[in-house]
């Protein structure tokens, strides 16, 4: 999986020494990083938080953290990895702030399924559905599960990452994603609604 | 890592074959899982379908359809659009020419004319109207620009350290600056009454007088301005300024040296007034007896004028009546005009309306009536309504460009707002109504004048942008044609166009008009607001 959804493709070199111009005051440089990586901090956003405009704001937000933090970056970790960490804390947060957050923290198999889907019918309910359906779909989804999924498959994070964003056990994640899967073909297969998984489903 | 039995088969559960295809499985559990798949056909079935799912999931949430608003990508444009800036100048003047040309110029010619030179309508209207008391206020306007300009430098050198208090700290540093600024009306006599208010005969003010009461009796003088809200307010006292009135009825039985304006249902005249009458009624009757040293300005349902006026009486008047002497011209805009068997015009008289004025052949007037009929409502089938259209057309078009290329970030910003429809038609309909009343209120009160007049004038840019960013928003409905200024143009040139024609229909127009700006009006709040919070945008 490319984490570099950027504008402009960057060699880590060049990353670098963009990186030293803006740690050392170059406002033309901070545009220049601005430019590449706005846009795919702003889809980012904009597949975690409910509206355009949240996700507008957060993407501001986030690189005026950025630009606050960019000394703390450790430059032997990948920058996107760490943008991308900024980002998810704080539409994390964003989210976290608007409602009291309802899943439950819980890592219990026994609020999965515990038959195997029926793969022919998975296929069918990929090969019926858009990536706009899936977007959509998405967005029905508790938070949580939303994040996980879009951390885990667009910024393409580490269970470990995933575990420190959302709060959660890392032996959880796994859990946590395969639950959102499950949410997602609800909502996508007209299942009803994606919120009873709150309160566990066992067969 | 766990199992399931099924019948006489066991399977490993699908949270252990999605751990083992993300590769989260310890070796000896990924191994065991992997020599189970050998023998499984129904678990390498589901490890499939899993794999398929993930790429899936990644693909359907790496698909990039939603263009990236301009907001975000644009910002940082703006150090390299200077030309951008000359451009917007460019247009300013292009559009402050057309209007001129297209608007200004033909009315004040006709206005010449009709008889009211520039020196009688402007003077009146601006400088010697409602608002206006003089240099003072002009000074306090000037000392609020000035603030106002070092509060907005203030917050823009402190905004990296603002974040969340940014709000508070602006709304608090606003109070300061307005508690600290010179407040011209602190030096009048406030009186509220309970209920009534009087102040006898006998007595004088020395200063400004400002009542609030149910009914107001001012019997005395008033060495300055007198300023009334009431239901009832009966001037008998010598008023040495300027009166100005918001009433149900105003009865000026004593002098006035100044002006009078008034925002009455019902206003009598029955003295002199040395200067203007400014007035918007329902009914207004200027007695015999009175006279008044300007012009008469009026916009009422009834009048009559049976006194003497020495300067001009501009109307617009349901149903008016002229039996009195007019120093200079009339211009009467309206319904029914008769002009009585005393009434003398020595200037010119000029009527525009649907009726046939009634002219008593006994009236002394300077020249013959000039009457040009006009029906009430556009008149769809004179040619000029069209080409009038057009040019409204093109004047909010020029001014949507101008907003576009000077505040292109903000005015995406507007156009996205707009889409929540709800609250920006509550915050529209919020600000539409308050902010005339605060402004007015903000007038007598608090700051001053020049404060309310910035106010007002402000509210009126606004309420004229507002349908800039429906138009925009609706072209982008309709086109969405990718990003950057040149398709910008394009559905801001078309949704403008639509909201014209709609706003030419019989019957509906005007409910489309006020929709349009409630909307409008409350996307560009919207848009304000988030426009303080904190940016990230590079500098």
């Amino acid at each position: 999986m490319d984490r570099h959804k950027t504008t402009e493709a960057m060699s880590e070199a060049e990353l670098a020494r963009l990186l030293s111009r803006v740690q050392a005051g170059d406002s033309e440089a901070w545009g220049e990083l601005y430019r590449n990586y706005a846009p795919a901090i702003f889809r980012f956003c904009r597949r975690v938080l409910p509206t355009r405009e949240d996700s507008e704001d957060a993407t501001t937000e986030v690189f005026m953290k950025v630009r606050q933090k960019l000394g703390t970056y450790d430059s032997s970790r990948p920058f996107t990895a760490w943008l991308y960490k900024v980002a998810s804390n704080h539409c994390w947060d964003t989210l976290r702030r608007r409602r009291i957050r309802q899943d439950l923290e819980t890592g219990d198999l026994d609020t999965l399924p515990l038959e195997h889907p029926d793969p022919g019918q998975l296929e069918q309910l990929q090969a019926e559905h858009t990536s706009k359906e899936v977007r959509t779909g998405l967005a029905k989804l508790p938070d949580r599960a939303r994040m996980a999924l879009v951390l885990r498959y667009y910024a393409d994070m580490s269970y470990e990452e995933i575990a420190d964003t959302l709060g959660v056990r890392r032996q959880f994640v796994g859990v946590l994603l395969l639950r959102a899967r499950h949410q997602l073909r609800d909502a996508l297969s007209g299942g009803g609604d994606p919120q009873k998984f709150l309160s566990g489903r066992k067969i | 890592m766990n199992s399931l039995d099924s019948g006489p088969e066991k399977h490993f559960d699908e949270v252990t074959a999605l751990l083992y295809l993300e590769r989260q499985l310890e070796l000896d559990q990924a191994r065991e899982f992997a020599e189970h798949l050998v023998s499984c056909n129904a678990c390498s079935t589901l490890l499939r379908a899993l794999e398929k799912e993930s790429i899936w999931l990644r693909e359907a949430l790496s698909t990039d359809a939603e263009s990236i608003p301009a907001r975000v990508i644009a910002a940082p444009e703006r150090t390299n659009a200077h030309w951008g800036w000359i451009a917007a100048f460019g247009l300013c003047a292009a559009g402050g020419y057309t209007l001129w040309n297209g608007f200004i110029g033909p009315a004040m010619s006709g206005a010449s004319e009709a008889g009211f030179g520039q020196d009688s309508v402007l003077m009146t209207l601006f400088f010697s109207g409602a608002f206006w008391r003089g240099w003072d206020a002009m000074r306090s306007l000037t000392e609020f620009l000035a603030m106002a300009t070092l509060g907005a430098l203030a917050i823009w050198l402190l905004r990296k350290q603002w974040k969340r208090f940014t709000a508070i700290a602006f709304v608090m540093g606003a109070m300061i600056c307005t508690l600290a600024m010179p407040q011209s009306a602190a030096a009048a006599d406030i009186e509220r009454g309970n209920p009534s208010y009087t102040l006898p005969a006998g007595q004088e003010v020395k200063t400004d007088l400002i009542v609030w009461a149910t009914r107001a009796r001012i019997d005395g003088d008033v060495d300055g301005d007198l300023i009334v809200w009431s239901q009832n307010v009966t001037v008998n006292g010598h008023i040495k300024g300027d009166i100005l009135g918001a009433a149900q009825e105003l009865r000026v039985n004593g002098p006035v040296d100044g002006n009078v304006r008034a925002w009455v249902q019902t206003l009598t005249i029955n003295n002199s007034v040395a200067k203007n009458v400014l007035a918007m009624t329902g009914v207004t009757y200027e007695d015999e007896r009175a006279t008044i040293g300007g012009t008469l300005t009026v916009l009422a349902g009834t009048m009559e004028v049976s006194g003497h006026v020495t300067g001009d009486l501009l109307a617009l008047v349901g149903d008016l009546t002229v039996n009195g002497s007019l120093g200079r011209d009339a211009l009467v805009r309206g319904g029914q005009f008769t002009v009585g068997p005393n009434a003398q015009i020595a200037g010119k008289t000029r009527y525009i309306g649907d009726h046939q004025p009634d002219i008593s052949p006994s009236a002394k007037l300077g020249s013959p009536v000039e009457i040009t009929y006009k029906k009430r409502g556009p008149d769809y089938s004179r040619w000029d309504y069209y080409w009038h259209q057009i040019m409204l057309w093109g004047a909010s078009f020029i001014f949507g460009l101008v907003l576009l290329f000077a505040v292109p970030a903000f005015f995406a910003s507007a156009e996205n707002s707009a889409n929540r429809f709800g609250p920006a038609i509550g915050f529209g309909a919020l600000f539409l109504f308050a902010t005339p009343i605060v402004a007015a209120i903000v007038c007598a009160t608090i700051v001053g004048l020049g404060v309310g007049i910035a106010a007002l004038l402000l509210y009126l840019i606004c309420l004229y942008a507002s349908q800039v960013f429906i138009a925009s928003w609706l072209g982008h409905k309709i086109i969405n044609a990718g990003v950057g200024f040149g398709p910008a143009i394009g559905r801001l040139a078309l949704g403008l166009a639509i909201l014209r024609v709609l706003r030419m229909l019989p019957y509906v127009g005007w409910l489309v008009t006020l929709v349009m700006i409630m909307w409008g009006l409350g996307a560009l709040v919207l848009a304000l607001h988030r426009a303080m919070r904190p940016q990230a945008v590079p500098a």
